[in-house]
């Protein structure tokens, strides 16, 4: 392990069993900010994948009695009918602080009605298809704020992983290295001392 | 708390029913036009942007980006090509790069 850089002095030592001090205590900070973040996480996953798969089959079949829809009326003739929604959506954003990370939150807003179209020229099949989406969309926006979560938590963990490692591999020994360093230098130096001491008092005798 | 809209980029065929919910859609054909539609729309400030699949496969390096952001979400969608599993295999990554362990490994 690397020593680091610094004069073998008493006041060194001192400051460097400081930074040990405050070293270990984040260490272990994080040590506990990584464990928790896990639990959260491992909590999650097998809801979130759950319900990825579920929601994945689910839409397509909507889409595929959509598109189903659409064969038989046309593109053009739904594109027309589609071309002026007048269903507006849009999501108010909450966020929670969670272990500092910071987790969206998301609240669904919509006005108008989702059948924008007179009944005339589509078919029923395409207003199933709309309408079930329509309640679909609420699981889909659940589903964007649990991966997001799960995305947001991961990458969190990582970066926590990396300071607890550097701290605890890298960081700790090296100012632990060092102390022990110190210590070695100044016990030796007192050594030397006294034999000069010693020394002279022995030459300071004989004469 | 505020308020952000909802965006879709995806195939053309697809895009006509988030249309109808309300979503803002983009349908754009090639990757390039993709990614520039998505940097676009993470500029202006969108909530929840969704994704197909087959498009998601190949812009795999700009969705990674912006994963740590805290907004907006990109969720993946099934289009109507085939399927690629491109969202759990994301989850899956993200999870083997966070614990270390594939967590996710099919019992």
């Amino acid at each position: 392990m690397m020593i680091l850089q610094v004069n073998a002095t008493r006041m060194e030592l001192q400051r460097l069993k400081k930074r040990v001090k405050i070293a270990k205590r984040g260490h272990k900070l994080l040590k506990d900010k990584q464990d928790e973040l896990m639990r959260q996480m491992l909590s999650q996953i097998e809801e979130v994948k759950t319900k990825r798969i579920q929601i994945e089959n689910e839409l397509q079949s909507i889409l595929q009695s959509f598109v189903l829809a659409q064969s038989e009326l046309g593109k053009e003739q739904i594109e027309e009918a589609l071309s002026l929604p007048t269903k507006e959506v849009a999501v108010l954003v909450e966020t929670k602080n969670l272990m500092s990370v910071k987790v969206p939150k998301f609240t669904k807003e919509v006005s108008g009605e989702i059948i924008c179209y007179g009944f005339l020229n589509t078919s029923g099949e395409m207003d199933f298809a709309l309408l079930k989406f329509e309640k679909f969309l609420d699981t889909l926006i659940n589903l964007a704020e649990m991966e997001k979560k799960v995305q947001l938590l991961a990458d969190e963990i990582d970066k926590t992983r990396r300071r607890v490692n550097a701290l605890e591999y890298k960081l700790i020994p090296s100012l632990e290295e060092t102390i022990r360093y110190i210590t070695m230098k100044l016990s030796e130096f007192e050594r030397s001392n006294l034999t000069r001491l010693m020394k002279i008092k022995d030459i300071v005798r004989e004469h | 708390m505020s308020k952000v809209k909802i965006a879709a980029i995806g195939e053309n065929d697809v895009m006509l029913i988030f249309k109808a919910v309300g979503v803002e859609i983009f349908p754009v054909e090639k990757t390039d036009e993709a990614i520039d539609v998505l940097n676009r729309l993470i500029k202006t400030g969108y909530g929840i942007i969704f994704i197909t699949e087959s498009l998601a496969l190949s812009m795999d390096e700009q969705i990674k980006k912006y994963i740590s952001l805290p907004l907006p979400s990109i969720v993946i969608i099934p289009g109507l090509k085939e399927r690629n599993q491109y969202a759990l295999k994301f989850l899956r990554n993200s999870i083997i790069k966070a614990i270390g362990v594939d967590v996710m490994k099919e019992k």
